[in-house]
């Protein structure tokens, strides 16, 4: 019924008519139907320029406060689970660096580390090295869009400027090393797709130059600042109870207190021999998470210091040439085109080499069958990669446990009894990033 | 030679379309339409390193009657198909679609059930970027182009979808 | 927040680990391959060893943190060895009918040890493949048995909302299954048409293996 259908004439609602709820406009039918016990069933998302993506939210509230929350996912379902099984395990590197693309390397090393499990290899110390290297950059990065989305989300849009400013640094030096800003396809089972450049101690060496200055300058920024502190202390508290009860891991577990850290409960490539803490505060808020991400920025910046420091020499890929792909491989003439030195090698000189090359590639390597399940800390949580090989060259079965998934359940424990306005903190603190979620 | 030669100075001549089109071309307001990897390159490009706000499109519109360019960064899934249209539809005219990505112009690497192949079954593209994500300078080339082709459009030839 | 107040007894070993679930249940099969315990639990017990796991004073499993699933077809599978890595035996395995395999992968983060229990249920054409909810143990299991739901059609008994997570709601069939094709369309390049992944020739690839089909 439209507002001039009304046979008195009022724009309004009433009051009166409908003891609490005061709504305008035309389908005032329809939502007094969908309301029920004074509630009022919102839609949030799927297209929601603060919900971090295509996370849909169904709300009910009361007045504005939130009663019930349901995160509806599944809008970024990209089928990458199930594509793996048709591709080599080689290809397989190439699908799961796209799940969560805030934190490629974290991806890539999860499946090469579940791979390399069911192979019984280890990659080489100096790709372990770099891989360490380039997962803590990775893990500065995603914690810097963390910082700039949810400071967009808060109304600090300079926080979004800069935050993304520093990441450009970051991604410059994941281009150098790989080809690409993103989705790099760079870590692979047995070590690395390439070795590092010449240069890339100097260029991490000046980014840990400057990072720490600008970190403590955001930091400053907002940690004593009033708004922030007001949106964010006491919002979306999850005790370490709760946590385990949601499976929450990550970030938000050790905003509870709890040091909880799978490169030191499960060291994986060789992060016992480095020396860092894990950042942990009791208040399990919003604020609280906003400090845990900042401690753990400075001690990945830690990290990658000790790791450049006894950076080893030696090759990047396991020897066994029946896994590993070349990987010291040059570029041709031209600054793009293949090397001309293997190049030259399997079409000239070795007809061995050939059709092990073109069996490597077509076919790719079996794995013995069996099944692993290897946790890896990425930036926002616990993620698992549960592999399950039945012999051949392509996965019998991918699954990942993706903490932005996992995650999520806990966002209507977290909102109950807040404002709408501090849900959007609450998201934005779990920091859930929906092409993990869905895959 | 007729009327210009009388026109005092600081004053020029175009016809309504030619402005029209420049006007439309130089403050063209994308919606807020992120949807995977290559959002956060569309969020870089945004931002201070490349700066969209030197071609007029700083600002992203949180809603779609807001806006006039709908960039689809990313892979768009069966799900999301029919809330893409709507927000689509949502836009009032004049209105331009990007296509950021091999996702969202041809399904990429992704050629499985979950995936449109191609947003383009769903919604008229203007303009593909490709790319796996595209640098933020292959987005500011594929928006300049965009521009370009604006300014060429004539009113006669624009249907309503 | 204070890290509860339990006598723990520290990281188990997957040997000291399967000693101590099979002295209270004797009869589970067990196995330790990669340095992992995997416990095969029939579907009625699940429940019982899930809620042993978490309450042992020595086991402490108080975080579920993923349940996946796996679904072997019926027939026979064979994998040949293979060529360019040798070193194991042709796998052989035939089912009489096909079987849904749920793995639910626990941890300890008091004792940071891990297990995994595996419930094998039978791929049945009348019926769904059942198993019972491990919601009211842990909570977390909601979201991920909703996934082992909508991507293998397995249905948690008890399970409070068990409908579709990651697909429209309305779809029809579950596609992490093995009859499930992967689907896709032909892709033109220069020219030719190139069929989706799952209907290409691989002709080394055997049925099951996830190749699709058998060549020429």
């Amino acid at each position: 019924m439209s507002v001039d259908e009304r046979a008195d004439g009022a724009a309004y609602a009433t009051p009166d008519e409908a003891d609490d709820i005061w709504v305008q406009g035309a389908d005032w039918e329809e939502i007094e139907d969908a309301v029920s016990e004074g509630r009022l069933t919102v839609n949030l998302g799927p297209q929601h320029p603060s919900t971090h993506g295509v996370l849909r939210l169904v709300l009910e509230l009361e007045g504005e406060t939130v009663h019930r929350v349901q995160p509806v996912i599944g809008y970024l379902h990209t089928g990458i689970e199930k594509n793996t099984e048709y591709r080599t395990w080689i290809q397989g590197t190439t699908f799961v660096t796209r799940m969560d693309y805030l934190s490629p390397l974290f991806n890539e090393t999860a499946y090469s580390l579940a791979v390399e499990k069911l192979l019984g290899i280890e990659a080489p110390e100096r790709a372990q090295a770099v891989r360490v290297i380039l997962m803590e950059f990775n893990r500065i990065a995603s914690h810097l869009v963390w910082l700039a989305t949810t400071g967009m989300e808060l109304g600090a849009i300079s926080v979004m400027i800069y935050g993304f400013r520093e990441r450009e640094s970051i991604l410059d030096l994941f281009e150098a090393q790989s080809g690409l800003r993103m989705n790099h396809g760079y870590i692979r089972p047995g070590g690395l797709g390439a070795d590092v450049t010449d240069d890339f101690e100097e260029m991490c060496r000046a980014i840990l130059g400057f990072l720490p200055e600008h970190i403590a300058e955001y930091e400053d920024m907002l940690e004593q600042n009033p708004i922030f502190m007001e949106r964010t202390r006491g919002v979306g508290v999850l005790d370490v109870e709760a946590c385990k009860r949601y499976g929450v891991t990550g970030p938000l577990l050790r905003s509870a207190g709890m040091a909880r850290d799978t490169r030191t409960s499960d060291p994986y490539c060789g992060y016992e021999q480095y020396d860092f803490e894990v950042p942990t505060r009791t208040e399990a808020d919003s604020y609280a998470r906003f400090l845990v991400r900042m401690g753990e920025i400075r001690q990945s910046m830690r990290i990658i210091d000790q790791a450049l420091d006894r950076l080893p020499g030696g090759p990047v890929m396991v020897a066994d040439k029946k896994i590993a792909w070349p990987a010291q491989l040059g570029i041709g003439g031209d600054g793009i085109g293949n090397d001309p030195t293997y190049i030259r090698h399997i079409m000239g000189e070795s007809m061995e080499a050939l059709i092990h090359h073109f069996k490597l590639v077509t076919e790719g390597f079996a794995v013995p069958p069996g099944q692993v399940y290897v946790p890896v800390e990425s930036a926002r949580g616990e993620l698992g990669y549960h592999v399950v090989s039945n012999g051949t060259t392509k996965p019998y079965r991918v699954h990942v446990r993706d903490p932005s998934f996992v995650n999520l359940q806990s966002v209507e424990h977290m909102s109950r009894g807040h404002l709408v306005a501090d849900l959007i903190a609450i998201i934005a603190s779990l920091d859930p990033v929906i092409g993990g979620a869905d895959r | 030679m007729g009327l210009e030669e009388n026109l005092p100075a600081g004053i020029l001549l175009t016809n309504i379309e030619r402005f029209v089109n420049w006007s439309r071309s130089a403050s063209m307001w994308p919606a807020t339409f992120g949807l995977a990897c290559c959002a956060i390159e569309m969020m870089a490009t945004g931002a201070a390193h490349y700066d969209l706000g030197r071609f007029g499109m700083e600002i992203f519109r949180g809603s779609p009657r807001q806006a006039d360019l709908m960039i689809v960064a990313g892979r768009v899934s069966q799900k999301m198909g029919p809330v893409l249209r709507r927000i689509y539809d949502q836009m009032a005219d004049p209105k331009w679609v990007l296509s950021m990505g091999v996702c969202a112009t041809s399904g990429g690497m992704f050629n499985n059930y979950a995936l449109l192949q191609g947003v383009d079954h769903v919604v008229p593209v203007d303009m593909y970027v490709p790319g796996c994500p595209p640098r933020p300078e292959m987005l500011l080339d594929g928006i300049i182009k965009l521009h370009e082709k604006v300014r060429r459009e004539h009113f006669r030839d624009k249907v309503v979808h | 927040m204070s890290e509860p107040a339990t006598t723990t007894t520290g990281r188990l070993d997957p040997e000291e680990l399967e000693r101590r679930v099979q002295a209270r249940f004797p009869d589970l099969a067990a196995n330790i391959a990669y340095g992992e315990l995997t416990v095969f639990v029939p579907p009625e017990r699940l429940l019982d060893v899930l809620a042993f796991c978490r309450d042992d004073d020595a086991l402490l499993f108080d975080l579920l943190s993923d349940v996946s699933g796996v679904h072997w077809p019926g027939g026979e599978h064979v994998v040949e060895p293979q060529l360019s890595t040798t070193g194991w035996p042709p796998n052989r395995l035939t089912r009489d009918r096909g079987t849904v395999e749920v793995a639910y992968h626990l941890a300890s983060l008091v004792n940071d040890h891990r297990l995994r229990l595996v419930v094998a249920v039978d791929d049945d054409p009348d019926g769904p493949p059942t198993v019972p909810s491990a919601t009211g143990l842990f909570p977390t299991a909601d979201f991920h048995e909703r996934e082992v739901y909508d991507f293998f059609g397995v249905h948690f008994e008890g399970h409070p909302n068990l409908v579709r997570i990651l697909m429209p709601d309305e779809w029809i069939g579950h596609p992490g299954r093995k009859d499930y094709p992967l689907g896709g369309v032909d892709t033109e390049y220069h020219g030719a048409f190139i069929p989706p992944p799952d209907e290409r020739v691989w002709s080394r690839d055997v049925p099951g293996a996830g190749g699709g089909k058998v060549g020429p």
